[in-house]
Parts: C-alpha cells; structure tokens; sequence
C-alpha cells in the first residue's frame, strides 16, 4: 500500500502552526478566568437566589428587573465599567488589576452573576406549590422545606451554572479591555483568552492558528451546552 | 381529639368559611363531603395545623395550637399526616419518599449519619416504611423512583408516606378522585386499617357513595358552614336539614 501520500500530509497535522505551549496556556488562562469567575458568581448568586425564592419582601420585583436587565447587559460596557474601577484613578487603581487575570475575573464575574441568578431564581420558583406544602405538612421545618425545594430544582440550578460558564467562557469584550490580551515574551499567554486569541490571530491573517483555537471554544461550549440541555431534559422529566 | 370551634376564614373579599364547628376523635373516620369549591380543602388544612383560620379556635387535645410557639405548634403538627388530591411525591425513590417524615423527626446528627450510610449504600429500610407500604401494596416497589410510578401507585405511596410516621390523626383531601376502582379500594382498605390501628380521619370527598361506605361520621359542608354532622347512616337516611336531604339526593345546592 502506498504509504508517501499520508506521510506527505502529516507534516502538516505534526507542525502545527504555531507552539504548543502558546495553546496550551491560552486554554489554561481561558478555564481559569471563567472558573474561577462562576465559581465565585454562583457563591454570590445562589444565596441571593434562595433569600429571593423563599422570602417576600419589598422591593424584590425591583431586584429581579435589576438581574433580569443585568442579563442583557453589553459586555463591553462591563468590560469599561471594571477598567475604570481598576485603572490607577478609579476605587481600585491601589490594587493594580489594571490588565491582570484578576480584573478579568471581577469583569467575568459581573457578566456570569445576572444569568446563575434568573436561572436558579426560576428553578427554585417553579417548584410545585404541592411539593412545598406536602414537606410541610410532614412535620418538615422551614429549612427542611427550603432544603426540599432546592433539590427539587438541582437540575435547574445546575443548568444556571453551567449556563453562566457558557456566557464566560465565550465573552471577548469585557476581557479584552480589562486582560489586555497580552502574551509573555516568552510566547506564554498572561491575559490572553480563547476568545481574544482568535480575535487577535484571524485580524493577523494566522487563519489556521485561529480556527484551531476556535475548535477547542466550540468543543468547550459544546461540551457544556450538551451538559445543559440532558440537565433541561432530566428537569422536564420531573 | 382535633376540633375546630366557630372558625371562619376568607381568601380577599371572599368569605370560604363562616362560623364552623367540626371535631375528628382518634380511631374514627369523619367524611367531610359537599360540592367542589364549598372549602372542603380549606377545612383539612385547618385541621391539619397547616392554615391559620382568621377567627375562631384549632385545638389537639386541648391544646390552642395558634396561641402556641412555633416550635410547640410544630410538636403538634408532627402528630397529624396530610395526604393531597395530587400525590405531590419528590423526585427520588419510593423509599426516600416514605422515610421523609420520619427522617425530619430524627436529630441532624442522626439524619447526616443515614445520608452517610445511604451514599455507601448499607442503610437499612426503616421497619415503619416496609410496614407502611405493604398497608398499601407496593412493598415491592421501595426502590423505584418516584416519578416512574402510575397515578394509582404514586397516591398510595403518597398515603404510605404520611402513614410511615404513624399520626395520631390523618387528613385525606379528595385522594381517590383521579384513580380506577381498583386503586380505590386499595386506598380505602388502608384508610379502614388505619382508623383499627386508632388514627383518627378526616377526609374530604365529592363521592358520597364513598362516604357512605368508609365515614363513621359525615359534615355536608354547603355554602360556608357545615349543614349537617352526624352519623354517616343517619345523616345519607334521614338528614335533619333541608339543604342535606337535597344534596344527598343529588339535587345542586350552593
């Protein structure tokens, strides 16, 4: 069997078009931000969440427009809003975040907040009244009745944090104003994410760089979206 | 014994009950029977300490359960059982469902101790749930879920569910409305063992043939108060009231 074709085309899946250590600290820098910034978003929202789907109290048609607005908000009017707390004149210039991983996170943070919370806050909500009051009338507590409804709505809650990590790990605005999208001389990424690489690469032409930069969002967004939609259809199986 | 004494209650302007009076004695069964929307369920969950009536007085043994704390009300309340028209089961197996009452009785350390044991697999079946669910026939489905049971099943579980704990009292609200003869009798078999075994039932139905064959006393609740209370045979044979005899006789009355 003639073997010269295939081993003509593997210099080109072999060298790949730029180093290793570039992509890899790309994903690294990527996973890092949007984890650490849902992890810290669902800590914020859920409680916020619960207090919201247990309690009644005034104002709280207020709060949910503010959350439900917050869920269309520009990122790149985030992105702004975050550069000016952690530029050298704003609250937090003393801290010097201006163009770290950490003021990436903050911006992250306030994007994935506003989705984990409606999410949750819907999923706790649109737990039966009857499944409320059978907990009740069992002799359960308000905080056995509370700890009843939330996992009722476990799938609804986890679809809330997976959906914030989609909306994360996908964003180029906000990041790109506040990381700076810089790589270390070492061609190491510092702030560089999927999402501002391919930005950067395809404006330089590096096509081939960007659409496998580009396959591995997808890959992460697919993965994660596959992870919501069998969570929706366990929920709707309830 | 549980009594309401002249209680009224309205939901917005609208009045649901004015000035009722009803008791329920352990080991016997009351059918609280009347047309749809006349507050039968309103009615159960005063008895069930679930609902706080605008006026008049809920007692358990003597006891103003509203005057009381919480915490003492909840004492209260863990005596009585309450079982829905709809079966409301949470989504996990039949067996998690049954225990939920008696694990909510248990300390938190004892209940994070089963949780522990039921993650590794070697917690054993509480005795009261096994018994509890041969009452309703469906001790061989303690492992399944919840949500992958038919109508008939789910509302014998729900049944079980509230039995496991053994109430003092148990309020049943229309249970055997959605179900097929043969999951009625079912229920209406255990409802009979439950009343032998001393608890106390009240139960709220449209069916008076049903009434008539499980009630040891039956309140035609009509408009906003109840009409008649008595004895069931009296009550369906020679109903003292006018509004009793017509509806008993199946004629409309509101």
């Amino acid at each position: 069997m003639p073997l010269e074709p295939v081993a003509q085309l593997l210099p080109a899946v072999v060298d790949l078009p730029f180093r290793e250590g570039y992509v890899r600290s790309i994903i690294f820098v990527s996973l890092y931000v949007s984890v650490t910034a849902v992890t810290l978003s669902t800590l914020f929202s859920l409680p916020i969440a619960f207090v919201m789907g247990f309690t009644d109290f005034r104002g709280k048609q207020f709060v949910k427009s503010v959350i439900n607005t917050g869920m269309g908000f520009p990122s790149v009017v985030v992105g702004l809003v975050v550069l000016f707390a952690v530029s050298n004149q704003g609250p937090l210039g003393a801290l010097e975040l201006i163009f770290t991983t950490e003021a990436m996170i903050m911006s992250q943070f306030v994007l994935a907040t506003p989705p984990i919370t409606a999410v949750s806050l819907a999923a706790i909500t649109g737990v039966s009244d009857n499944v409320r009051d059978a907990a009740h009338v069992l002799g359960g507590t308000r905080l056995d009745v509370a700890l009843v409804v939330v996992k009722e709505a476990r799938y609804g809650i986890a679809t809330a944090v997976l959906a914030g990590f989609g909306r994360a790990i996908s964003e180029v605005g906000s990041v790109l104003i506040v990381g700076g999208n810089i790589v270390s001389s070492s061609g190491i990424s510092k702030t560089r994410t999927l999402t501002t690489a391919i930005q950067l690469e395809a404006r330089q032409g590096q096509y081939d760089t960007a659409m496998v930069l580009g396959a591995v969002l997808v890959a992460l967004v697919l993965t994660v979206n596959a992870i919501v939609v069998r969570l929706g259809d366990e929920g709707v199986m309830q | 014994m549980v009594r309401l004494s002249n209680v009224s209650h309205a939901f917005g302007d609208e009045t649901v009950v004015r000035n009722l009076s009803l008791s329920i004695d352990p080991g016997e069964v009351v059918a609280i029977i009347g047309p749809s929307g006349v507050g039968k369920t309103t009615v159960l969950r005063f008895l069930a300490l679930f609902l706080e009536p605008d006026e008049g007085t809920v007692t358990l043994d003597g006891q103003d359960v509203w005057s009381l704390s919480e915490d003492e009300r909840l004492k209260l309340r863990r005596r009585i059982g309450m079982v829905f028209q709809e079966a409301s089961l949470f989504d996990a197996t039949v067996e998690r469902n049954v225990e939920y009452g008696l694990r909510v009785r248990e300390s938190w350390s004892d209940r994070l101790r089963d949780e522990l044991w039921s993650v590794l697999g070697s917690n054993g079946t509480p005795e009261a749930v096994t018994e509890a669910l041969e009452l309703v026939g469906l001790s061989d489905k303690l492992g399944q879920e919840a949500r992958s049971l038919s109508g008939g099943e789910a509302q014998r579980v729900s049944f079980a569910r509230a039995l496991a704990y053994e109430p003092n009292y148990l309020l049943l609200d229309e249970p055997t409305s959605d179900l097929d003869p043969r999951n009625t009798a079912l229920i209406e078999e255990a409802i009979r063992e439950a009343r032998d075994r001393g608890i106390g039932i009240g139960i709220a139905t449209h069916d008076m043939h049903q009434a008539e064959r499980i009630a040891d006393r039956v309140a035609v609740l009509l408009g906003e108060g109840v009409a008649e209370v008595g004895p069931a045979e009296r009550v369906f044979e020679n109903p003292t009231d006018e509004r009793t005899a017509k509806f008993v006789s199946g004629e409309l009355v509101y």
